[in-house]
């Protein structure tokens, strides 16, 4: 009776076909999940490096460049900063997570504001998980949020503030903590009310850099004795490598 | 119970087409508004299942078409209704041992999606020109073929089976920027029927 089915999934996986720009693909990848496992699998000891890249949108074959040359480094894993998308199609996040498919390592990605057009919340949640992301790697915290405060009209609660809290409760045995969103704070498209509240919660939990994009142009200054970095988007050939040295962790621009 | 309305609209669509031309008398030369012929289609980015009424010109070598769309979550995982409004250029013909053949089909399409989620025009919380494009409204370049034979016995002067190559305006960008990476990605394909009366 219905033996048209499987076959139309079929077609709709091989991607021959595609039924509305914002169709939901295919089944739940969970990427961040998938990288998880990975990661804690080959937890280290001692000093570490995580490479940090920025938005993706029309710049995919520098982004694949990007990708290449983080094939040769000796990075535990990668953050892209939102932006994988310029619409925030189907197709266009199908692009971005293959190409990020690619990387030897562990990867999580932020959601930028060119994400959640149309359904692109959506498919996001399927292409990586929730938008609200921890995890722990070698005596560090990672935390990334949604900051597209403007997306949404401004409702007073992106940044999730609370549970940007919550997660940044001091712990023992934790020497860093790495915050990491789309809009930095203190541009148009964040929250104003919130941009104080944000730098304030951050230097009290003592996070040792806040990572953004937006913007498309790097800039590094701190705030309240908190580092923040903004990267290049990735026409501009290059991210950013961080390394984890004890207490001290250092940044470094590399050009490809 | 959306996606059960949107299948009476397509179905409704479909069924109201072939009988209202139909009932023109045949030969009289009915009025330009009543359509000449009706597509259905699959995929092309305007739903899974798509419908609606054409008019050709100039000898049947120019179309405009519109399409009644809609996609259920089944197969897009959510439930999306679309309105289309299609133009082709058939440079040419060719009769063959009974068939009529259409070896290329250029377009040109503009699909619009209904519901909030979507916007048309800016919504008030950006600044002018924050996006520059219409998540609402869709352009669309295709190129094609069909071929098709006279079915007298369903009353068809002409029953084609067309396909379609749609590059979207994401996949046509995309394609232009980053060439490496998208590759074929810069077509989805469509199938249909075109049924002229």
């Amino acid at each position: 009776m219905r033996f048209w089915v499987p076959w139309l999934l079929l077609c709709v996986s091989c991607g021959v076909f595609e039924f509305h720009p914002y169709e939901l693909r295919g089944t739940d990848r969970d990427r961040h999940v998938h990288s998880l496992e990975r990661l804690r699998r080959d937890a280290p000891e001692g000093p570490f490096r995580f490479a940090v890249i920025g938005d993706m949108q029309l710049f995919l074959d520098e982004s694949a460049a990007a990708v290449k040359d983080l094939q040769r480094r000796d990075v535990a894993f990668v953050v892209q900063l939102g932006d994988l998308t310029e619409f925030g199609s189907a197709q266009e996040y199908e692009w971005a997570a293959g190409l990020l498919d690619e990387l030897p390592v562990p990867f999580f990605a932020v959601i930028g504001n060119h994400d959640v057009l149309g359904t692109g919340a959506d498919i996001y949640r399927r292409t990586f998980g929730p938008a609200f992301f921890t995890f722990e790697y070698a005596g560090s915290r990672f935390v990334l949020f949604d900051s597209n405060s403007r997306e949404y009209g401004f409702p007073g609660n992106v940044p999730d503030l609370e549970a940007l809290r919550e997660a940044l409760a001091p712990e023992p045995g934790l020497t860093h903590t790495f915050t990491f969103s789309h809009v930095p704070p203190g541009h148009g498209d964040f929250d104003a009310a919130l941009t104080q509240p944000l730098e304030q919660l951050q230097a009290e939990r003592g996070v040792s850099i806040s990572f953004h994009a937006h913007i498309h142009d790097f800039d590094s200054n701190v705030r309240q004795g908190v580092r923040y970095f903004i990267t290049d988007s990735l026409d501009h050939r290059n991210y950013l490598l961080v390394t984890v040295q004890g207490e001290a962790v250092q940044v470094e621009r590399v050009f490809y | 119970m959306q996606a059960v309305w949107h299948a009476r609209a397509l179905v409704l669509t479909l069924l109201l087409i072939p009988v209202e031309a139909l009932t023109e008398p045949p030969r009289e030369g009915p009025p330009w508004y009543v359509p000449d012929h009706a597509s259905l289609q699959l995929a092309g980015s305007i739903g899974l299942l798509s419908a609606g009424p054409g008019w050709a010109f100039l000898d049947e070598a120019v179309e405009a078409g519109l399409l009644l769309g809609w996609a259920p979550p089944l197969v897009a995982g959510e439930d999306f209704l679309t309105l289309t409004l299609k133009g082709q250029w058939h440079p040419f013909r060719v009769e063959w041992r009974g068939w009529s053949l259409r070896p290329l089909t250029v377009g040109m399409l503009f699909s619009y999606t209904f519901g909030d989620a979507y916007f048309v025009r800016l919504p008030d919380r950006y600044p002018d020109g924050y996006y520059w494009f219409k998540t609402g409204l869709r352009p669309a370049l295709l190129v094609g073929g069909g071929a098709g034979r006279p079915v007298p016995a369903l009353g068809l002067r002409l029953l084609e089976g067309y396909f379609e190559l749609v590059a979207t305006d994401y996949r046509t960008i995309h394609f232009v920027q980053d060439p490496g990476t998208v590759r074929t990605g810069l077509f989805s394909l469509a199938l249909g029927a075109r049924f002229r009366f």
